[in-house]
This record gives C-alpha cells, structure tokens and sequence, in this order.
C-alpha cells in the first residue's frame, strides 16, 4: 500500500517531464512520419496523401543516398579518432602538475568556440588562396600545396580534422574525470605483481574506463551523423556534393526547395538510422561490461 | 539497461532537434490561412489605419528581410528614416545560400518579415498565398513594365523591382594597361588574354568556386550569347517551365563553348578551395587581375583597396560584331508579407521607394538603372565598358525572369559544374542534373 503511495508520487515527479518529453518530441515525430507520406510543401496551398513515394524518390536519388553515406562515414571515422587521441591524451595528462594542467586547458579550449568561428577559421587557414596558413606551411619544408577544401577525395577529412582537434579535448575531459575515480590500490597491486605500463593501461585503465567511454562513443557518434554545421559554414557541401551529409541535404533538397514532406521522409530515414546505430553501439558496449565483470 | 536507456534518450533528444524544423505548424492550418489570406489582408489594413489615427506618434517597427547586405542599402536605409520618423526599420540580413529556408519557415509559422526581398522564389510565393497583391497600388504606375513583368503571376503585381542587377567581369585597369592587354571582344579572346596574363606570371582570373554561383552564372552568360539572343529561344523559358524545353538540348552548345575556358586552364580545381571573400581579397590586393562579381562588391573592393583601378566589361561570346552580354534582370524586388500587421507601414514604405529620390539612394551604394519611369541614373565610370551592352539590351538572367523553381535548379546546375571543374562530370550530365531538379520540382510542387 505504501509502495503504491510511493510510486504514484514518483509517477507525478516525472510528469512534468513527460509533457516535455511528449509535446515536444513523441508528437512532432509522429506528425513528421504522417507528413512524410504527404506532398506537404511551403509552396502549394493543397496537401493530399501520397504514400511512400517520398522514400521511393530519396532512395532513388543518388544526391540522397551519397550524403547518407557520407554522414556515415564521417561518424565512424570522428567516433574512432577522437576517443583513442582522448583516451591517450587523458591518460598522459592525469598528473597533478602545472604543465599537464596547462596543457588540458590548451587541449580543452577548442570546445569553448563556437563551430561557426572554429570553420570561418579554418576554412582560410586551409584555404587554397596563396596566403593560406596550412599550404604555406608544407610550400616552407619543400612540399606541395593540397587543395584541402576544394578537392572533392579529401574535403570531408579536411571538415573532419578540425571537428576532432576542437572536440578531442572535451571528450578528454570526460575521460579524465573517468580516470580520477579509478582506485589507485588496483595499479599498487599491479604494480606488485611486476606489470608494466602497457599492461597496466590495457588491465585497469582501459576496462575501468567503460563508463566515460560509452558516453563519448554515444556522444561523437550521434555529433558525427547529424554534422551539419562545421559543413556548411566550410565547404557549403562541395564541391559539387563531395561532403554533403544528411542534415545538409535536407535542409537544401527539403526546406530550401519548400518540400517539407521530403524533408520529413528524410527525417524519419535519419531518426531510425541513428536509432539502429546507437542500439548496435550499445550492444557493444553491454557487451563490454560483461566481459570486464566476468 | 541505463545504457539503452541513454542511447533511448541521446536517440530522441537528436531527432527531436532534426523535426523540430518540420512538425510545429500543420500544413491544412496552412492552406486554410492562405485562402483567408486578401479577407485577413484587408482586416489588417484596418486595423493599421485605426492604430495609427489613434495613437500617430507611435513607432512602428518594420522587419526587412533582404539577402543583399545592408550596406548595399545604406543610403536608402538612411533616406527611409528620414522621411518616417515612425517607422523603425530592422533590417535582416540573411544570406542567399539560407535565405529561402528561413524565409519559409518563418512564413509558415505565420512570423515572416512584413516587407520581403523577394527574386527567384516570387512565383512560388505568391502562388501560395504568402504575398500581398500590390496590382491596385498607385505606385504601381512609376514602374516601366520590363522591372514588373518577373514578379506578375496571372496578371497581377506581387513585388516592385528596385534597381537592376548585372554581373560581369571586373578587371584591373593597371594590369592590363602595364601589359598592353584590351578588353577582349570575343570568347577566344577572352581566354587568350588569361594565357597572356598567365605566361607573365599574374594570375588572371580568381572565381570563389566554393559557391555554387559564379559558374553557374558565367556559363548561363555564354548561353544568354549564343542561345538567349537567337529567334529559337522565343518561348523557351516557358516550356522549361512546362517540363517541355530542356536545358540538355537547348543550353549544350553554348555551355560547351564556355568549358572551352575550363579545358584551356583558366578556371583550375583548386578554385572550387576559395569563398567568395577569399576571391574577392585577391582581385582587391591586385593578386589576380579578373574577377566575375556585380556592383554589390564595389563599395567592400573600395574600402580594401582605395587605389585601385578597376572597370567591369560584359562577358563576351563567340561573334565581335555584337557586344557581350551581362547576367543579370530587373533586379531583387520589394514584397509586402500578406498577414504582415503593419501593411499599411510596409506599403508606405513601397510607395516612397517608387520616388526618384529614394531610386537615385538605392543606385548610390548599387549602381544598376532604376525601373521608375523617368529616373536616369548615371552608372559612373566604372561600367563604360559595359555601355555597348547596356544598349542592346544584353542582360538576361533566365531564372529570376520567368523560371518557377529558378533558385532551386541554378544551385543543382551549380553544383554540378563544380563537378565539372574537378573533373567528375561532363557538361552535359550538369545539364541533365538541372532538367531533373526541375522535373522533381514541378512533380511534387505542383507547378
């Protein structure tokens, strides 16, 4: 009787929550599927059902389906780099010294700008124009200028690398608040048995890390799909569509060209493609865990 | 299970964010506010009148959504002011890449600009209902008919045209006169002296390739020479419209002579590496000697570099007895936003554009001529080389003319042609992008 009492008072705790939650997600969402099966547009006064032929078209359009992959790609790629350059980073900069806290703040700093600053930026220090810092740089030590921005084969890893030198040392962070929490007896042990660095890392720190780890993974593969903004102050998804990603696409080909119900089919298509990613992350991670508790 | 139940959370609070955009007003709500739209209209006009009888010293503010930079306007801006002590005007900038995602976002959750820069898109605006129909207005009158007819949707005004827009090629006065070059009469010639330039070491033409704009327009003012100023293009905008002309056929051959420019050299790949202010910086730090831009970019030219010397000449075709043609049309227009609770306000604002003094304003900071009968503007200087053209009539922009979905289909173009210039494509798949674009459009818009 009184665990019913209590749990209807938990119940009446999260409501306000779920109003949130419903209103301002549940809701839309659904709305956005019915949408998608329509040929709602901000530019025609009828709107009328029209069944799946928005994805017909989406997964027929090659302008759809390369931005999809690109988002992808791009995802796994952030995912991978950022956390292992964090992870190494966190690990070298746990001590309590002047220099390594130092060294965090510049690592950290980055992700105190904004990424519409952090683009501007880069985009002239990897400019192709004569005066361009990177170019002129490798022209110094003999070699040649790279188009980083404007050759379409490496334009997405020129976006990438400045996404993972501005958000590695906010993952690092999280990571090295990870590592302080780890109990310094486990490495005396360690230590006593005669294991080395090396082991110590892939023995203790590594598995004990779990916690910030799957948070970062989550974190930077979920950023990486929805990449939108360093894109499109950088390179503005070109050349031609060498580094449109999904959210570039349907803000261009849905609201630009005043096809809503598009946008929406191309919405719902991004909702269950980071759905799927992130439960066959989690998988991992679970299993993981249970290896490391086993 | 917190994992999954993270992941749940991390999953939705994404896609929330992403609908967002999508989901807040309904599409029905939509279509049955449009059709209310002149009643609502008229209501507004009222209600303004009433407002403003009671309480006359009260300020309004007006918002002015425009995707030419305000400094383009200052004069005019500052001219408004002026006259309308009353009236504020908050002027938003917003770039052309953004604009008619914004726009139509705010339109359709009923919180649009009450005046509106409107070009390509007035069709597809007025179509559906967002605009207010200015045909009855007695400002109407002062505009010659060639700067309405683009913003007409079965015979009514929808917008008035401020100055005119052209683009060309400006080109350093200095360098071109150390290496005894002229303005070149033909295409050939037009790519010979960028050899010239080339084999003494100045870089001759720079292009912001970046944006999908400069090629697209430079390759539309080869086919404004070859196809546009023809008997056969008699109607053809038209049937593009209808999904019946299509680019494929009818642009090819002008469009190839203009990749003759890529072939030879002169745009290059590492091009598609520069924004338009990068470019911009080069033709004002004299680093190159050509740059394709408009009167819009003459004032920040200027201030970057007071001394330098600069002309714009039309871009030639393939005959020298006819003169070059620029890209260009009646310029951006003025629109006023149908449910806007100020059209009284934004219609005043209209009819003091229709004045001289505020058109000789508009042209200070942009020179382009003015549509207003009997206002003759003096366009400087600068643009004597582009005189012969100006005559003739040259100057054509097909997708802000009589295009439907014209925004929409020149930045597919565009962006195919970056394609082009990294090596990717051919001209005539670019072209087949653009039909597609538009048989896309036409199919789920409609029109």
């Amino acid at each position: 009787m009184k665990g019913n009492k209590r749990d209807k008072i938990y119940l009446f705790m999260i409501l306000p929550a779920f109003i949130g939650f419903t209103g301002l997600f549940i809701v839309p969402t659904v709305m956005s599927f019915f949408y998608s099966l329509t040929n709602w547009s901000v530019y025609s006064q009828e709107i009328h059902f029209i069944g799946l032929r928005n994805y017909q078209k989406l997964f027929s359009d090659n302008k759809t389906i390369a931005p999809i992959l690109h988002s992808i790609k791009y995802a796994v790629l952030i995912t991978v780099i950022q956390n292992v350059c964090a992870v190494v980073l966190a690990v070298l900069l746990n001590k309590k010294s002047k220099a390594a806290n130092f060294v965090k703040s510049i690592t950290f700093l980055p992700a105190v700008l904004s990424i519409m600053v952090v683009g501007y930026l880069f985009q002239y220090i990897m400019t192709s124009a004569d005066g361009g810092l990177l170019n002129s740089i490798i022209m110094f030590f003999g070699g040649k200028p790279v188009n980083w921005l404007g050759d379409s084969k490496i334009a997405l890893y020129s976006v990438l690398i400045t996404q993972v030198w501005q958000w590695t040392g906010w993952s690092m962070v999280i990571y090295i608040a990870n590592l302080k929490s780890i109990d310094s007896s486990l490495y005396e042990a360690a230590n006593i048995d005669g294991a080395g660095p090396v082991q110590l890392f892939f023995r203790i720190t590594l598995p004990l890390l779990h916690p910030a780890a799957s948070f970062n993974i989550l974190m930077s593969l979920i950023g990486g799909m929805k990449m939108f903004d360093a894109v499109f102050v950088m390179t503005k998804g070109g050349p031609g569509y060498a580094t449109e990603t999904i959210m570039t696409t349907m803000i261009r080909e849905g609201f630009n060209s005043g096809r809503n119900a598009y946008a929406c089919a191309f919405a719902v298509v991004f909702f269950i493609l980071v759905f799927t990613f992130s439960r066959v992350i989690t998988w991992f991670l679970d299993k993981w865990e249970e290896a490391i508790q086993g | 299970m917190k994992k999954k139940i993270l992941a749940g959370i991390m999953a939705a609070a994404l896609a929330a964010a992403s609908l967002a955009g999508c989901g807040a007003k309904g599409s029905t709500d939509t279509a049955a506010k449009a059709e209310t739209t002149p009643q609502k209209a008229e209501e507004t006009e009222e209600k303004a009148e009433e407002k403003k009888e009671a309480k006359s010293e009260e300020q309004v503010t007006l918002r002015l959504m425009a995707y030419n930079a305000e400094t383009t306007r200052a004069t005019y801006l500052k001219y408004l002011e002026d006259k309308f002590p009353n009236i504020k005007i908050e002027f938003e900038f917003v770039s052309q890449d953004n604009f008619d995602n914004i726009l139509n976002t705010q339109l359709q959750a009923g919180e649009g600009p009450d005046i509106i820069e409107v070009g390509g898109q007035t069709k597809l605006l007025a179509n559906a209902g967002y605009l207010l129909d200015l045909t009855d207005q007695s400002f109407i009158s002062s505009y010659a008919d060639a700067g309405l007819q683009p913003y007409m949707v079965d015979s009514k005004i929808y917008a008035t045209p401020l100055q005119s827009w052209y683009e060309g090629i400006f080109y350093n006065k200095k360098i071109f006169k150390d290496n005894g070059l002229e303005v070149p009469k033909t295409w050939e010639e037009f790519i010979d002296l960028h050899k010239k330039l080339e084999e003494k070491g100045i870089k001759a033409q720079t292009m912001g390739a970046q944006s999908y704009e400069p090629m697209m327009k430079q390759s539309i003012a080869l086919v404004n020479n070859m196809f546009y100023s023809t008997e056969e293009s008699k109607g053809f905008d038209e049937k593009f419209n209808d999904g019946e002309g299509k680019l494929e056929e009818a642009w090819l051959p002008a469009v190839t002579e203009w990749y003759k420019i890529i072939e030879a050299g002169c745009l290059t790949p590492d091009m598609l590496g520069l924004s338009y202010d990068q470019a911009l910086d080069e033709f004002a730090t004299e680093k190159a000697a050509m740059w394709e831009c408009g009167p819009w970019a003459v004032e920040t030219l200027k201030e970057k570099n007071p001394d330098l010397d600069f002309g714009m000449f039309p871009i030639p075709g393939p005959d020298a007895d006819k003169p070059g043609w620029l890209v260009g049309g009646p310029g951006s227009a003025f629109a006023v936003n149908a449910k806007s609770e100020h059209v009284q306000e934004a219609l005043q604002i209209l009819e003091a554009t229709a004045t001289a003094e505020a058109q000789q304003a508009l042209v200070k900071d942009n020179a382009g001529s003015s549509f207003v009968i009997g206002v003759e503007v003096d366009l400087g200087d600068l643009y004597t080389d582009c005189d012969e053209a100006f005559k003739a009539g040259h100057v054509y922009a097909p997708w802000t003319a009589v295009w439907t979905n014209g925004n929409a289909v020149t930045e597919g173009y565009g962006k195919s042609l970056q394609e082009v210039l990294a090596g990717t494509k051919t001209v005539q798949e670019a072209l087949a992008d653009a039909d597609a674009i538009n048989d896309d459009l036409r199919e789920a818009l409609g029109n």
